[in-house]
C-alpha cells in the first residue's frame, strides 16, 4: 500500500508516495532526487545518510518516509544559502576535510548539530561527537581541524 | 601567481562534494533503468542441487530470473591480470570465475542467481521467495590449514589448495648459513590478519546497451576505468573495446578494493544487452562485506640473524598468502613481487630469502589493498628488528641506524641493488628517524616510561622504519614479473584556441585530488593561471588510454606523462611565438605564460600563440596547426619513498585496553606538489594502518563463515579512537622522474602498523612481561591474555 | 556456535521424559519454535521466529528427535533455513538423577550459522542461544507446575 506524504525539505514543501517499509534516506534519495545525502551501510552505523529532521541530526537510514509526513528537513544541498556556503562547508574546504566526499555530507549535517548546541567545542567533543560517522579517507584528523575552523568563524559571525 | 607546485592550494573538487552535488555510481539514474540482486551463497562450499524460481517469477514487477546456466558457456568467467609461476616453473592454478556459479559455491557471497525487477526492494522480495537447495560441503578459511594435506579443496584442479609457490633473494642454503652462524637469531611466528577495506561508497554498476550505436556504457565505481574495459572486452565477454565506454564517476574511495574487474560489471554489461535494458546493481555493505576483495592475510614465520654488533647477516621469511577462492586480478602479485621485494627494507642485510605459497580457500578474493605486500613486509621486518633490540638488549634506533643503508642520491651515487631484485632509486635514511626523535623527545619518554614502569598505565614506543616501493614501472620489467598488462600512463594536454587547457589522464581520483595537483602542475609549468585548467578523467571515451590509480603511482606515472605533453605543447608554441616575434627558438624564454625575446621586452603571450595555432593566418611554414598533444609515460624505474614512524601507547594493565597517545610520522615521498593534500593522504593511510594494529580483523568461524561481517561487528577506527597525528617530512626527490616525486598515498598505512604493536610489545617487555608478540588486532583481551604469559 | 548448560527439574526422571517427548512441549523446548508438524516418527516440519538484535527472521525448517535412549537422553537435529540464513545443528539431551529426588536436564550442542545471522552478531548469538534455552525450560517448568497442580 502506498501512503501520501508532504515533507518540507530545503525550504520546499514536497510530496510523495511512498511504501510504508521505505526508509526517508531512500525518500530523499530515490524520489527527491537529493543523492547529496549517502547510504554507506545497513546497520545505521556509519552516519553518511544524516540530515536534520526537524531541527536534529538524525540518520535517515533509521526514520521511515512515512514518519518524515509533515516534518522538516533540512539535508546537504539545503546548506548553502544564497550560493553562500555555510561554514561549515567553507571549513571542511579550507583544512581539507574531505578526500573522496563520500562521508562528507553526513559529517557536515553531524557536525552542524554539534555547534548548534555547543559553538565552541574542545577536540575532544569533536571527536565525541563525530563518534557515529565513519570516514575511511581522512583519519579524521583534518575533519576535526574543519570544524574547528567552521566554530571559529561561526563565532566570529555571531560576536 | 602562477607558482603553484609546493603549495596547499585548496581543492577544486571539494566544492561539488560539501555542497552534496558529487555523483557517485548510485546516484546515477537512466531513463527506463531497471535493478539488479544478486542472491548469493550462505554456504562457504556447497553443490547447487536445484534452483526453484518458480515463484520468485511471479512476483509483480520481476523482470529476469538469471542462473548460471543461463549464461552462455563461452562466457567462462574474470581473468586475472597477474601470473606467477610455481618454483618448479609450472604456471599458477588459475581456475576461473564465473559471473554465476554453475555448480558449486567456493565461498559465502558466491553470486548464484541474477534477479531484475523494476525496483530494487521487488528485486530482493523476489530473491527471498528463491528457493536454492545446497549440498553443504566442509570449507576451509586459514591459509594454513588449507595448505595441510586432507584439507577441503577448493578447486579440484588445485591440489594441497595451493595456486603457487615461490622464493625470491638468495638461495635458502646460504641464508640458513648465515643464521647459524649468527650471534642471536630473533624469530617470530605471527598473523598478518585478513582486512577488509571498507570503502565508504560501496560498489555499484549501472550497464546500458544501446541498440542504435551497438554501443555499451558502463558506468563503475572503480579506480581504473580502461584496465576494466580492456579485461572484461579482450579476456570475458568477447565485444570489441571501441564499443564500450567504461565510465567511473565520482568514486567514494578505494584502497584497492576498486582496482579489479569484478564478476558483477561483466554480468550487468552481459545482462543489459541480453535484456536490452539499462540496469543498475549497487552493493549493500553486508553484501560489500563478502564480495569486496579482501587484504592481507598471511601466517608467517621469520627469523633475523644478528651479529654481535647487532648488524643484520640474515633475513628468512616464510608466508602462507591467503588467496580466496579465485582468483583477483592482481592477486598473485601482492604477496610475491609487491611484498617479497620489499625484505630488504632500509637495511644492508647481505642475505635474504623470502618463501611464499599462495593458498586457495573457500574466503572471498584477497586482493591489493591500500600498501598490498609492501605492509606485509615492512610488518615481518620491523617487528622482527624492535623485537631483536629487546631481546639484544639494544636501543631500537640505535639498532637502525647501525644497519640503515648509506645515504645515495641516485644521480651521483648509483641506486642501491637489493638482494631482492629491486634497485632502489634514492634515499637518506637517518635525517626522517632523527625528525622523528626530536618530535616524540625521544630520551625524555624514556624516563617517563621508566618511572610509570611499576604503575597501573605503563608506557611504551614502538618504532617502524620503512620503505615502500611505488608507481611500480617499466612495463617490460613488470611483463617479465608476470604482470598481464603494462604499467605507463597516458595525459593528453589540450591547449583550446583561447589559451585554456583540458588536461585528459589515465589516472583516477577517488579522493587524491587529481583535479587540483595535476592542475597546479600544468598551470605551474605552463604559467597560466590555476582556473585556466581543467582536469579530466575517468571516461574511456574521452581519456585516450589509462592504467588507473593505484600503488601510490599517480604523480609520479600519470603526472608525469602530463609534463610529457606539456612540454611538447610549449616546444610547439615556441615555434610560433618565435614566428609571431620574428625571432628564433632559441633566443625565446618562457615564463608567466610568455614567450620573450631574451635581453628585450618584446614578448607575446600563450593565449595568443594558441590562438594563432587554431587561426594560423600568420604561422610558421610546415607546421600543424593546433596545440594538443599526448603522451605515454613509462618509468625507469619504482619510486622508493621512506620515513619513520613511532608510536606511544599506554596500556591499562588491568584491562589490557591500549591507548594510543601520540603518533608521529616523518616520511619522504620525494618533491611535493601539494602538501596539503600530501599530508592528507598520510593521516588517512596510518588511520588505516592504525586500524589493523588496534581493531580491525575478518573472523571466519570453521565452515567459512564471516562472523564479523557488518558495521556492528567489524571495528574500524572512529573520530574518538585516533589521537591528531604529528607528521612532518623531509625530502630526496625521485632521480627519474621528472617531477621529482616519489608516491604518498600509502605511506601512512605501510609504516603504522607495527610502530603500534611494536609499541605495545615494548611497553609489556619494559614492565617486566617478556610478551614477543601481540596478535592483531591487540583488543583489550589480548593484551591482557599476553599478560598473562 | 556451541549451546551449553543445563537446568534442573523437580519431577522424575521418567515424567520428564514423557514431557520432552510430547511436541507440543518440544515446539516449547527448542529455541523460537512455535508450530511443530509431524511427518513422520520423531520428525518434524517446523516453523520458528527469532528475533536477536537488528536480526530477524522467519525460519522454516526440519527437526528429528534421535539417539533415543528411554529416559536418559536423546539428540535433536535441525535444519532451519530462513531469509537471513540458515541454522544447522545437533543438540544431545542427557538426563540424569540430581540430587534430592530432582532430575538434571543437561544440554549441549553445535549448531553451524550461514548467512546473515552468521555475519550479524554471530559472537554474541551463542550466549543469547543459550539464554533462549534456558528461558525455555525455565517456562517448561511453569508448564509442569501449572500441569501437575
Ligand atoms: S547509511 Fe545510515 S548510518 Fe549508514
Ligand atoms: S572523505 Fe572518503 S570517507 Fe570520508
Amino acid at each position: 500500500m502506498k501512503h501520501k506524504i508532504s515533507v518540507n525539505i530545503n525550504g520546499k514543501q514536497c510530496e510523495g508516495e511512498v511504501e510504508g517499509r521505505e526508509l526517508l534516506v531512500n525518500f530523499l534519495r530515490e524520489h527527491q532526487s537529493l543523492t547529496g545525502t549517502h547510504i554507506g551501510c545497513d546497520t545505521s552505523s556509519c552516519g553518511a545518510c544524516t540530515i536534520h529532521l526537524n531541527g536534529a541530526a538524525t540518520k535517515s537510514c533509521t526514520v521511515l518516509a512515512v514518519q518524515a509526513d509533515g516534518a522538516e528537513v533540512t539535508t546537504i544541498e539545503g546548506m548553502a544559502t544564497n550560493g553562500e556556503l555555510h561554514p561549515l562547508q567553507a571549513g571542511f574546504k579550507e583544512e581539507h576535510g574531505l578526500q573522496c566526499g563520500f562521508c562528507t555530507p553526513g559529517m557536515i549535517m553531524t557536525a552542524a548539530d554539534l555547534l548548534k548546541n555547543n559553538p565552541n567545542p574542545s577536540e575532544h567533543e569533536i571527536r565525541e561527537a563525530l563518534e557515529g560517522n565513519i570516514c575511511r579517507c581522512t583519519g579524521y584528523h583534518n575533519i576535526v581541524r574543519s570544524i574547528q575552523h567552521a566554530a571559529k568563524n561561526m563565532n566570529g559571525v555571531t560576536a | 601567481m602562477t607558482n603553484y607546485i609546493g603549495k596547499s592550494v585548496k581543492r577544486v573538487e571539494d566544492k561539488r562534494f560539501i555542497t552534496g552535488q558529487g555523483k557517485y555510481t548510485d546516484d546515477i539514474k537512466i531513463p527506463g533503468m531497471v535493478h539488479a540482486y544478486i542472491l548469493r551463497s550462505p554456504y562457504a562450499h556447497a553443490h547447487v542441487k536445484s534452483i526453484d524460481t518458480a515463484e520468485a517469477s511471479k512476483v509483480p514487477g520481476v523482470i529476469s530470473i538469471i542462473t548460471g546456466a543461463d549464461i552462455p558457456e563461452a562466457i567462462a568467467g574474470v581473468p586475472c591480470g597477474w601470473q606467477v609461476d610455481f618454483k618448479n616453473g609450472d604456471t599458477m592454478k588459475e581456475p576461473p570465475h564465473p559471473l554465476l556459479v554453475r555448480k558449486t559455491v567456493r565461498h559465502v557471497g558466491d553470486g548464484v542467481v541474477l534477479v531484475v525487477a523494476e525496483s530494487k526492494a521487488i528485486a530482493k522480495d523476489a530473491a527471498d521467495m528463491i528457493d536454492v537447495d545446497y549440498d553443504v560441503l566442509d570449507a576451509v578459511a586459514d591459509p594454513k590449514a588449507a595448505a595441510q594435506s586432507g584439507a577441503p579443496l577448493v578447486h579440484p584442479d588445485a591440489p594441497g589448495n595451493l595456486c603457487f609457490d615461490w622464493e625470491l633473494g638468495n638461495p635458502k642454503e646460504e641464508v640458513a648459513a648465515a643464521l647459524a652462524g649468527a650471534h642471536h637469531v630473533t624469530e617470530l611466528d605471527f598473523v598478518n590478519q585478513r582486512v577488509i577495506p571498507n570503502a565508504m561508497e560501496t560498489r555499484g554498476v549501472v550497464a546500458q546497451y544501446d541498440t542504435a550505436y551497438d554501443k555499451y556504457t558502463i558506468y563503475t565505481s572503480t579506480q581504473n576505468p580502461h584496465l576494466i574495459r580492456l579485461l572484461m572486452c579482450a579476456f570475458v565477454l568477447g565485444i570489441p573495446e571501441h564499443k564500450v565506454r567504461v565510465v567511473g564517476p565520482d568514486v567514494g574511495g578505494g584502497f584497492g578494493s576498486k582496482i579489479f574487474h569484478y564478476t558483477e560489471e561483466a554480468l550487468l554489461v552481459w545482462a543489459s544487452k541480453h535484456l536490452n535494458l539499462p540496469i543498475k546493481w549497487s552493493s549493500d555493505r553486508s553484501e560489500a562485506f563478502l564480495t569486496d576483495a579482501h587484504g592481507r592475510d598471511h601466517a608467517s614465520n621469520a627469523k633475523m640473524g644478528f651479529d654481535k654488533d647487532g648488524n643484520i647477516v640474515a633475513l628468512q621469511a616464510t608466508t602462507y598468502a591467503n588467496l580466496g577462492a579465485y582468483l583477483s586480478t592482481f592477486a598473485p602479485a601482492v604477496p610475491t613481487y609487491l611484498h617479497g621485494t620489499l625484505m630488504q627494507g632500509l637495511y644492508t642485510t647481505p642475505k635474504v630469502n623470502v618463501d611464499v605459497k599462495g593458498v586457495f580457500t573457500h574466503t572471498n578474493a584477497v586482493d591489493a589493498y591500500r600498501g598490498a605486500g609492501r605492509p606485509e613486509a615492512t610488518y615481518l621486518l620491523e617487528r622482527l628488528l624492535d623485537l631483536g633490540a629487546l631481546e639484544m638488549d639494544m636501543d631500537p634506533t640505535e639498532l637502525r641506524r647501525k644497519n640503515f643503508i648509506p645515504a645515495f642520491d641516485g644521480v651521483e651515487q648509483e641506486g642501491y641493488q637489493t638482494q631482492v631484485a629491486l634497485q632502489y632509486d634514492s634515499g637518506n635514511y637517518e635525517p626522517v628517524l632523527d625528525r622523528a626523535l626530536e618530535m616524540v623527545g625521544y630520551e625524555n619518554f624514556r624516563k617517563e616510561q621508566a618511572a610509570a614502569a611499576s604503575s597501573n598505565k605503563i608506557l611504551g614506543i614502538g618504532f617502524s622504519t620503512y620503505i615502500e616501493a611505488c608507481g611500480i614501472a617499466p612495463s617490460a620489467v613488470v611483463g617479465a614479473l608476470g604482470a598481464r598488462a603494462g604499467l605507463f600512463e597516458s595525459a593528453q594536454v589540450r591547449v583550446q584556441p583561447t589559451g585554456k587547457v583540458s588536461v585528459y589522464t589515465g589516472s583516477h581520483s577517488h579522493g587524491q585530488g587529481h583535479e587540483t595537483t595535476f592542475a597546479q602542475i600544468v598551470a605551474d609549468r605552463m604559467g597560466i593561471p590555476l582556473d585556466d585548467v581543467e582536469i579530466i578523467h575517468g571516461d574511456s571515451d574521452s581519456v585516450a588510454f589509462g592504467m588507473g590509480t593505484y600503488g601510490s603511482r599517480s604523480l609520479a606515472v600519470g603526472g608525469s606523462a602530463i609534463v610529457k605533453s606539456i612540454d611538447k605543447v610549449l616546444e610547439k608554441g615556441a615555434k610560433v611565438a618565435a614566428h609571431l616575434l620574428e625571432s628564433s627558438v632559441d633566443d625565446l624564454d618562457y615564463a608567466d605564460g610568455k614567450w620573450t625575446v631574451k635581453g628585450t621586452d618584446k614578448s607575446v603571450s600563450f593565449g595568443d600563440v594558441s590562438l594563432t595555432a587554431y587561426v594560423p593566418h600568420n604561422y610558421p611554414e610546415g607546421l600543424e596547426p593546433g596545440l594538443d598533444f599526448s603522451s605515454f609515460y613509462d618509468p625507469a624505474n619504482f619510486t622508493y619513498p621512506f620515513g619513520a614512524h613511532v608510536a606511544i601507547v599506554e596500556i591499562d594493565k588491568e584491562t589490557g585496553a591500549v591507548k594510543l597517545k601520540r603518533f608521529i610520522a616523518v616520511d619522504d615521498v620525494g618533491n611535493v606538489i601539494n602538501p596539503m593534500i600530501v599530508d592528507g593522504q598520510i593521516h588517512g593511510g596510518l588511520a588505516q594502518g592504525i586500524g589493523q594494529a588496534m581493531y580491525e580483523g575478518a573472523l571466519f568461524d570453521d565452515t567459512g563463515q564471516l562472523i564479523n561481517g557488518s558495521y556492528m561487528d567489524y571495528c574500524m577506527p572512529r573520530a574518538d579512537a585516533l589521537p591528531s597525528f604529528e607528521i612532518d617530512r623531509t625530502v630526496t626527490p625521485c632521480p627519474h622522474n621528472p617531477l621529482g616525486v616519489k608516491g604518498a598515498g600509502e605511506a601512512g598505512c605501510i609504516g603504522s602498523t607495527p610502530a603500534v604493536v611494536n609499541a605495545v610489545v615494548d611497553a609489556l617487555w619494559k614492565a617486566g612481561y617478556k610478551v614477543k608478540d601481540v596478535p592483531m588486532p591487540m583488543t583489550p583481551e589480548r593484551v591482557w591474555t599476553a599478560m598473562q604469559g | 556456535m556451541l549451546v551449553k548448560g543445563n537446568h534442573e527439574f523437580n519431577i522424575s526422571k521418567e515424567m520428564l521424559w514423557s514431557y520432552l517427548m510430547d511436541p507440543e512441549v518440544l515446539a516449547k523446548i527448542t529455541p523460537g519454535i512455535s508450530e511443530l508438524e509431524p511427518t513422520g516418527e520423531d520428525s518434524y516440519n517446523t516453523i520458528s521466529n527469532m528475533k536477536i538484535g537488528p536480526v530477524k527472521g522467519s525460519f522454516k525448517g526440519k527437526l528429528n528427535v534421535i539417539d533415543k535412549e528411554e529416559p536418559s537422553s536423546f539428540a535433536i537435529d535441525m535444519e532451519q533455513l530462513s531469509k537471513i540464513g540458515n541454522a544447522h545443528g545437533k543438540i544431545s539431551m542427557k538426563i540424569s538423577d540430581a540430587d534430592n529426588g530432582s532430575t538434571n536436564l543437561a544440554f549441549n550442542g553445535d549448531v553451524k550459522l550461514s548467512g546473515m545471522i552468521a555475519r550479524m552478531g554471530q559472537r554474541v548469538l551463542s550466549g543469547v542461544a543459550n539464554l533462549i534455552i534456558k528461558e525455555v525450560f525455565a517456562s517448561l517448568e511453569t508448564h509442569i507446575s501449572e500441569s501437575t497442580a
